[in-house]
This record gives C-alpha cells, sequence and structure tokens, in this order.
C-alpha cells in the first residue's frame, strides 16, 4: 500500500469536517476544538486500521465505543460520522490501497457495530440507573409517608399539653383489652383520676401555670405507672388502664401510687403547689365487660370519692351504684308526679310548752309512689336539691300548705301557723317574694300563719338578694324559722341582719336530754340557746321531742315550744283540724 | 404548592417529569415511557428543543468554565435535573478538584439519581428542595457544610425559571438568595424566552408542559434583564444563549433558534 501522488494528506481537515457533521446531534460537553482533537486523534486510528495488515476490525470497534463514550451518542452522530468516513477519509488523507474500497466496508461495519454495541450498553446502563433512582425515590417516599402516618397518628391519638395518650387511644386500648380473644378469664382495671380544686389553680395563678401543673403531674404518673397505660381525657382528669389484675388489692396499690405521685408538692414556674387527686377505681372481669359501662362505672366511683372530700380513691361497688341508680331515676320520676298527684302533705304540730296549745304545724312532703308505695321526703328531697327539681317541688309545697292551711281558720279558734321548709335554692330565686306573696292573695291566707323555715347554710352566702327577700316577707308578717339551728356553722352573724322569728333547736340537742350524763352538756347548750334567743326576741321550739321527761326538762329551761313523736307524729291535715277543734 | 410539610411526595414515573424530558433531549436514556412521549410532543410543536436543551447546556458549561476561571470555587445549582453530562461538578472540578458544588431539585428522582451519581464526591451534594422556597435551601445543613456564604458563590438558575409563575414572585426568590450572598458572588440564568415566537408555538409548548407537574411561564429579554436586579450585567448581558460568549463564532449563528436567553451577573463589592 502507498500513498497516492499528488495529494496531501491532511488529517486535521477531515477531523474538522468530521466534527462539523456531528455537532449538534447530541450534547457535547466540550469545547469545538476538544471534539476536533478527539476526533482527529480517531482519525489516526481509523487511518491506521485501513492500512495495517492484517485487517483488525477491533481497532473498529473501539473507535465506535470512544465516540459513545465521548457522548457524541445518538443515531445522527453514528450516521454522520459514517458518512463522512465514507466520503471523506481516503481522500482527505490521501490514502492508497489496493483494497480499500473493501477495507472501508469492512471498517466502517466494525465502527457501527462498536458505536451500536456501546450505545446498547450505555443506553441500558441509563435506563437501569434512573430505574433504580425512582425505585430508591419511590421507597424514601413511602418511607416519609409512613413517617408521616406515623405522626399524624401519633397526633390523632396523643395530648399536645402532656404527650400522653388521648381520649381516642385510651378507647381504643380498652376496647382490645376488652376484646381479646382468649382473654375471658382474664381480669382489667381502670382508675379514673380528677385533680382536686384543679379550677382553683386556673382561677388564681392562671391558666398556664394550670397547665404547667398538668405537665407535671401527667409526667409523674407516666413515671410512677411504668408499664400501665396512662391517659389524659382531658382537662384534669386522667385515666390509668391496668391489664391483667389479680383483683382489687391490685387496683388499690395502683391508686395510691398515683394519688403518691400526685400529692408530692410541685413547684411550677416559683409556685409550690400542693395538689391532691381523687380516683375511682373499676375492676372487673374481662368477660362480659364492655367499655362504656366499666368507664360510667369508673366516673361514678371517682363522684364518690370526690364526694367524700377528694384526696382518695374509692372502689366501685355495684350495690351502692344500684342505689344511686334507683335515686336518680325517682328523681327523674318528679316532673310526672307532680303532674299526677303522687305528691301529699302531712303536717306535725308544734305544741305550746306553756299551756299544751297548738301553736303551729310543720308540713312534711309525702309521695304516693305507685310502685313503691309511701315515700318520706329523706329519699327524694336531697335528689331534689341536686337537681334543682326541688324548685318545682318546693313550690308545690308552700302552694299545698296555704291552700291547706286557710281552710283551718274556719274552726273558729286561734288556728295554727303552718311552717314550710324552703330549700336553698328556692330562697335563692328572684322570684320568691311575688311567689309568696301572690300564695297569700290567692289562698286569703294571712301572712302571720305562714313559717317559712331555712336553714343556716341558706345564710351562708354572701348574696343580699336573700337577705332582702326574707326582710320583704318578714314586713310583709311572714314568720321566719330558723331549722336546724345549732348543728350548721352557727354563724350568729346572720342573726343581726335577718328578720327571724323563731330558732328550731335541732333534735339532736334533745336527744342528749335522755341521758343524765351526756345530757348535762346538751341541756346547757340548750338553755344558753334559749336565753341567747329570748335576748333577741325569738322563740324557740325544740325538735325530736319523744319524751314526756325531754318535755318536762324544756319547759323548765324556758323552751316556748316543742315538735315529736312525744306531741304527735305527721298526719294528714284533717287529724290536725279535729286537734283544733 | 402547599402542600403540609408531613405529607410527602408521591413517585408517578408515569407522570413526565422535565428533569427526565431535558436528558432526553440532551440525548440521555435517563428517562421512562411517559417522559419521552412527552418530549416528543414538544419536539413535533418546537422542532428546536433538542437543540434548546443543548445549547442550553453548552451555556452552562461556559458560564461555569468562566466563572472558575475568575476564581470561583462554590457552586449552588438550584434546578439541576438530571446530572448527566457535562453538570457543573465535572466541569468545576476538572479545573479545581478542591471546587464544591451542591445539587438543588425539587422532584425526587433526579435527586436520588443525582445522590447516586455523586456518591464518594465529598465536595459534592444533592438537597431536594423547591426553588420557590429559597429560605429552606439556604438554611438546609447541607448547603451550609458544604458552602461558605460568606466567600463568594455562583448561584445557577438555568433552565428552571420558566417553571416558576409569575405568582410565585421570582424577583422575590431571587432577592432572597442575593441577600444570602457575599460580594463578588455571580448569578447564572436562564430560561425559555417568547422574544420573536409565534403565539401558536407558545401556547402548544405551554400546553405539552401542562402535562407535567411544572407549566411553562415564558419570559421576555426585558423581563430576565430585570431579574438581575442587583447584580451587574457581565457582557454581553442577557442574550439569546449561543451568543453568551461563543467557543467559535459559528456557534452563535441562528442563536434566536436556541429559545433560552440566559446571562451572568457579579455582586459588587
Amino acid at each position: 500500500m502507498t500513498e497516492s501522488p499528488g495529494a496531501t494528506p491532511c488529517p486535521g481537515t477531515f477531523a474538522r469536517a468530521w466534527a462539523k457533521a456531528v455537532s449538534g446531534t447530541s450534547y457535547l460537553p466540550m469545547t469545538q476544538a476538544q471534539l476536533e482533537s478527539l476526533l482527529d486523534r480517531l482519525t489516526g486510528q481509523l487511518a491506521g486500521a485501513l492500512l495495517t495488515e492484517p485487517f483488525d476490525l477491533r481497532a473498529g470497534h473501539r473507535v465506535g465505543a470512544e465516540l459513545v463514550a465521548a457522548h457524541i451518542a445518538s443515531a445522527e452522530g453514528l450516521g454522520r460520522t459514517v458518512e463522512v468516513i465514507q466520503l471523506r477519509l481516503v481522500r482527505d488523507l490521501g490514502l492508497v490501497a489496493e483494497d480499500v474500497e473493501d477495507r472501508m466496508a469492512r471498517l466502517l461495519a466494525a465502527v457501527a457495530t462498536g458505536y451500536a454495541r456501546a450505545l446498547r450498553d450505555r443506553t441500558l446502563d441509563e435506563q437501569e440507573s434512573i430505574r433504580r433512582a425512582a425505585m430508591r425515590a419511590r421507597t424514601q417516599a413511602e418511607r416519609a409517608l409512613r413517617a408521616s402516618e406515623a405522626r399524624f397518628r401519633h397526633q390523632a391519638t396523643h395530648d399536645p399539653l402532656t404527650g400522653l395518650p388521648n381520649r381516642t387511644l385510651f378507647t381504643e386500648r380498652l376496647a382490645a383489652a376488652l376484646n381479646e380473644p382468649g382473654r375471658g378469664a382474664q381480669r382489667v382495671g381502670v382508675c379514673f383520676l380528677d385533680l382536686d380544686r384543679f379550677k382553683v389553680v386556673n382561677d388564681t395563678l392562671g391558666h398556664q401555670i394550670g397547665d404547667l401543673l398538668l405537665a407535671t403531674v401527667a409526667e409523674r404518673l407516666r413515671k410512677a405507672m411504668g408499664e400501665h397505660l396512662v391517659a389524659r381525657l382531658g382537662g384534669d382528669e386522667f385515666v390509668i388502664l391496668v391489664e391483667h389484675t389479680a383483683g382489687t388489692d391490685d387496683m388499690v396499690a395502683v391508686a395510691e401510687t398515683a394519688l403518691a405521685a400526685v400529692g408530692t408538692p410541685a413547684l411550677v414556674d416559683g409556685h409550690e403547689l400542693q395538689i391532691s387527686a381523687s380516683i375511682g377505681i373499676v375492676e372487673r372481669q374481662v368477660a362480659g365487660a364492655n367499655p362504656t359501662d366499666l368507664m360510667r362505672a369508673a366516673d361514678s366511683t371517682l363522684h364518690w370519692a370526690k364526694s367524700a372530700g377528694g384526696a382518695r380513691w374509692s372502689l366501685y361497688d355495684a350495690e351502692r351504684n344500684q342505689r344511686e341508680l334507683a335515686r336518680y331515676a325517682l328523681s327523674a320520676a318528679i316532673p310526672a308526679a307532680l303532674e299526677r298527684g303522687e305528691f301529699y302533705l302531712d303536717y306535725q304540730p308544734l305544741t305550746s310548752l306553756r299551756d299544751g296549745s297548738l301553736v303551729g304545724v310543720e308540713a312534711l312532703v309525702r309521695w304516693r309512689h305507685p310502685e313503691l308505695g309511701v315515700l318520706r321526703p329523706d329519699s327524694f328531697i336531697g335528689l331534689a336539691e341536686e337537681t334543682g327539681l326541688i324548685v318545682q317541688l318546693g313550690g308545690w309545697v308552700l302552694a299545698e300548705a296555704c291552700r291547706e292551711a286557710e281552710a283551718w281558720s274556719a274552726g273558729g279558734a286561734a288556728a295554727p301557723f303552718v311552717s314550710v321548709n324552703l330549700a336553698v335554692r328556692q330562697v335563692h330565686r328572684p322570684g320568691l317574694v311575688q311567689e309568696v306573696r301572690a300564695l297569700l292573695r290567692q289562698t286569703g291566707l294571712p301572712p302571720e300563719r305562714l313559717q317559712l323555715e331555712i336553714t343556716e347554710s341558706t345564710m351562708m352566702s354572701t348574696a343580699e338578694e336573700p337577705v332582702r327577700a326574707l326582710r320583704v316577707l318578714a314586713d310583709l308578717g311572714v314568720r321566719i324559722a330558723i331549722d336546724d339551728f345549732g348543728t350548721g356553722y352557727s354563724n350568729l352573724a346572720y342573726l343581726r341582719d335577718l328578720p327571724v322569728t323563731e330558732l328550731k333547736v335541732a333534735g339532736e340537742f334533745v336527744a342528749g336530754l335522755r341521758s343524765p350524763s351526756v345530757g348535762r352538756t346538751d341541756e346547757r347548750i340548750l338553755a344558753s340557746l334559749v336565753s341567747l334567743a329570748h335576748a333577741l326576741d325569738l322563740t324557740v321550739t325544740a325538735e325530736g321531742v319523744e319524751t314526756a321527761g325531754q318535755a318536762e326538762r324544756l319547759r323548765a329551761i324556758g323552751c316556748d315550744a316543742a315538735q315529736g313523736w312525744h306531741f304527735g307524729r305527721p298526719a294528714p291535715a284533717d287529724r290536725i283540724l279535729a286537734r283544733i277543734r | 404548592m402547599q402542600r403540609p410539610d408531613w405529607a410527602p411526595d408521591t413517585i408517578d414515573i408515569e407522570r413526565p417529569s422535565v428533569a427526565r424530558m431535558y436528558d432526553y433531549y440532551l440525548g440521555g436514556s435517563h428517562n421512562f415511557a411517559a417522559d419521552r412521549a412527552a418530549a416528543q410532543a414538544m419536539v413535533a410543536a418546537v422542532p428546536e428543543a433538542p437543540l434548546m436543551a443543548q445549547a442550553n447546556r453548552a451555556f452552562l458549561r461556559r458560564a461555569v468554565h468562566h466563572l472558575a476561571d475568575a476564581g470561583i470555587r462554590q457552586f449552588l445549582d438550584i434546578g439541576s435535573g438530571i446530572p448527566t453530562v457535562g453538570n457543573v461538578h465535572e466541569i468545576a472540578q476538572q479545573l479545581d478538584p478542591q471546587s464544591r458544588v451542591v445539587y438543588v431539585d425539587v422532584d425526587p428522582v433526579a435527586v436520588a439519581h443525582s445522590r447516586e451519581i455523586l456518591a464518594g464526591n465529598e465536595r459534592a451534594a444533592v438537597v431536594q428542595e423547591d426553588l420557590r422556597n429559597p429560605e429552606a435551601i439556604l438554611a438546609h445543613p447541607d448547603v451550609r457544610k458544604l458552602l461558605d456564604l460568606s466567600q463568594p458563590v455562583a448561584v445557577m438558575v438555568v433552565a428552571v425559571l420558566h417553571f416558576v409563575s409569575d405568582d410565585d414572585r421570582p424577583a422575590e426568590l431571587l432577592r432572597t438568595l442575593r441577600d444570602a450572598l457575599a460580594p463578588g458572588s455571580y448569578l447564572v440564568l436562564s430560561q425559555a424566552s417568547d422574544d420573536g415566537r409565534s403565539e401558536d408555538e407558545r401556547a402548544e409548548a405551554e400546553r405539552v408542559y401542562r402535562r407535567t407537574d411544572n407549566p411553562l411561564w415564558v419570559r421576555s429579554r426585558a423581563e430576565l434583564t430585570a431579574l438581575f436586579d442587583g447584580f451587574e450585567l457581565l457582557d454581553p448581558g442577557v442574550v439569546w444563549v449561543p451568543e453568551w460568549r461563543p467557543d467559535t463564532p459559528e456557534s452563535a449563528e441562528d442563536a434566536e433558534r436556541a429559545v433560552f436567553m440566559g446571562g451572568v451577573g457579579r455582586l459588587g463589592d
């Protein structure tokens, strides 16, 4: 093989033409000069391959692969490369060989083969790499999704203030504890905990301190309770779930630990706070238990602990609960019973100790219950007071007493007054004066024949309105008596402001008159009360007089009147009337 | 855009990604069928699309070269996409291995891919973040670790701003970035421009990109120039990208066919 005479070999010209041909076929990360220099080197390899004996296909493969490696990696890049080599390589370089056409065809085939192989590998590599990236991104996104779901779930099931599980999570866990199959024989317990007088902390130190205190309590409970679930249900209510209990003793131990944890003085933002808690404990067999009943029982039990003064636990007592449910049912029945006229009044005489005459009667409400028979006030009045139904019921009693008492004056002789108990809520109601006025007008009962009995506790409130109302009533001529005097706070200050007519001395002082030893003290107290009352121009009626001896001693002390079995049991109005006539 | 921060991205390769479409224009195979279909639709609408991408990538290469020559050793490339051939770290670290590069992209696949490419490169990192959240970019621990913002940095916002709508206030985004930079820093900016384009062409291109998560917002030369507020524009200013300091005079021919306009600005002392 020889070079053709007359032609000047010029690889640079060819490389430039080649560079121009492939420019723009794909992105080339190099300058034009770098490209030309690369292609110039490859031109040398091509020329060498064309002339070398024996012909080596691998040189063509290498050139093809190098083009792809240099990112001249597109179909157009190959096409233009083949074209420019075929058209110009031999001419530009002045190559002369006998079988040059044959060799050129084989060389181009080798370049194309090397190029296609490299491009295929590169394409597959890139596809693999982007797919791997997509997979990794997806894994990461899924992980992030799971994390965010976990975070969301945590937010949805935890209380942001204390970080404790909230009602939702507690309810789930309790339901799981009760429903898990194969656990029927096991027992479970809850402590329903509520801070005592927490409202005072909020009211006096502010909600911020209150919140900090709640967080402190939560943290202590969480630490003290170990594996047991402690949840905050809201406000200052917490609940502890104890699974696999062996009996109530386990729960009592848990409750005492919790009370101790809460009871340690807490330093909150510079304030040393001493707080206590009340706990309602329910512990029962998993079999047959349901979450709603269990939590309702825990709630009632918590209220027992509260009403017993707090800073204690109470254990659920099914019988007590039953009694309370019955009482509740009874109170709920009051309005309908009023409508159906199931209430009526009995009267108990108030007898003068001077001459034995009947000075008055105390009206006592009775309930002729269709199923339970006649009920005495102690079985339903307390409840009516709690629920507020006392206003309705008390109003009926007052009206009925006025109506019946008016008729007694027809007898001619000095008719007795009727004494009616007023509940705290009735006295504090704004319309009391109008109500009494209207009743007196409608029934025609003279005001001095009506006595309203209020308890000392009625006057414990600092409100002025009740005092003013009672004064208006007293000015009308209505008698005002203090019931159960001596058993409450016996704050004598109100005797100064109130237009009281009479003190009714509690029966327990009178009961003491039976036994000579204790009786001495009670007799002295009674004597002092009587002389105090008389000094203030008040009359004194002793309650609960059961024997002639007691009556005699009361008379000796100077007590004005007495009431009790000794003088007559409560009885319907006509029996009282019979006594007057 | 206002996704709650706990809601993660979803990865849907059935949906075209602008980063992978760009790779396709550049001749790469880091793309999926949906990306190729969208890119081919784009080429049908705007036949120059591959040329645009190549011209833009060449602009990036020349700009990085220029800045490296000017002494810049820190690069923050926002909207970096699929960092395949001739990306910033390749160019910068070839000139000086000490150069530091942080890539930022919002596309999780592009980020995952970048992370693979950059594995073992201690002076380069990738951060998944959105250009529309420059505060988060600047505060990102990897950005803080690799880049010393008290020293000049080149911020590259190349071929990405046309995915930021005017409602996202691009000028404010750039101002936030600028305010974090030391004197002597640079802004490299390019984006698709509608200068000299027919309404039809623009509408069709916009239609293609509505299939992606990133609709297209083309801008004029004047708008682009205004975005260099606070920077001194280097010669030749905001031009069709092939006209920006071309390697050879020929390579700047028919420059407006590149559709992209760009420029480089320097933050004065």
